[in-house]
């Protein structure tokens, strides 16, 4: 019996970014763009996505004088990620 | 994207995040180390000249320089991502820190052999901190400087202070710079 996969993180954006995060405590949203090679734009607007989902904590804060975005996995996004991989292995069959 | 590239793609950016060294993570040891061994050879120094005990006061200037370099230092490297490792090095050299801080206030008045505690602290700290981020260097220089601790409780008089330099040199500076170089070629 196939799981259903959640069309929040079946997403190959949205996916990267809480694969980065689920093995981090906390990452800028510089790191982030670096890791995926995704456009800022299309990162920002993913992220918020995630964010609004609950998924993902999006703190704005300051390095210096920079303005710095700070991303971290929420508890609800640690449960769904893991829900994620779940279903992902009933469709391979591990 | 079908399973199997969600699958692939989930493992290639874990594995991206699977960091060990970082550039200028060997600077806190040079700090410590730098500042250790020239006040050591300071008060070396003015007490072989002047004899006067109170020039031993001037290691209080080791964290009142040492505690503000490295807070700034690592303000200005601020990594872009954190991870487990970073938190667990920090805790390691915060208990070790105010370990290190607490015996040198029994010190001034109880007569414990300070020098030998510290470098046991600090030995154990950057052996810890070796085999966290597995850098061999660092743990094997963490090792010898908590086994050359002993020597502290071997010589006798203003010497001592030099052995005490010597072993900071072999413990912190030199796997510093390993370090940091070891950062840099990544």
């Amino acid at each position: 019996m196939f799981k259903e996969l959640n069309p929040l993180l079946h997403s190959e954006l949205r996916l990267a970014v809480m694969s980065l995060l689920i093995s981090v405590e906390e990452a800028d949203f510089v790191y982030i763009r670096e890791q995926t090679r995704a456009t800022a734009g299309n990162l920002s607007v993913q992220i918020d996505k995630l964010n609004n989902a609950g998924y993902v904590k999006v703190t704005k804060t300051f390095k210096g004088k920079m303005p710095c975005t700070i991303c971290q996995i929420t508890p609800e996004g640690v449960k769904a990620f893991e829900e994620y991989v779940e279903a992902l292995k009933s469709y391979i069959g591990i | 994207m079908t399973e199997k590239e969600s699958l692939q793609l989930i493992s290639q950016m874990i594995q991206n995040t699977q960091k060990r060294v970082e550039k200028n993570c060997g600077t806190p040891f040079l700090i410590w180390g730098y500042t250790t061994v020239f006040i050591s050879l300071a008060i070396w120094f003015l007490l072989r000249e002047t004899g006067n005990y109170q020039w031993n006061f001037l290691w209080f200037a080791l964290p009142i320089i040492g505690f503000p370099a490295t807070l700034w230092v690592s303000r200005k490297n601020e990594s872009m991502v954190k991870n487990y490792i970073d938190r667990v090095v920090s805790y390691v050299w915060i208990v070790f820190g105010v370990s290190a801080f607490f015996v040198s206030i029994l010190a001034m008045f109880y007569r414990v052999p300070i020098l030998f505690m510290v470098l046991l602290l600090m030995g154990m700290g950057t052996a810890l901190t070796g085999m966290i981020i597995r850098f061999k260097v660092l743990m094997i220089a963490g090792f010898v400087g908590l086994a050359s601790s002993v020597s502290c409780l071997l010589v006798k008089g203003e010497n001592l202070i030099l052995v005490f330099a010597a072993i900071f040199v072999i413990m912190m500076i030199v796997p510093g710079h390993l370090l940091n170089r070891a950062a840099s070629k990544k």
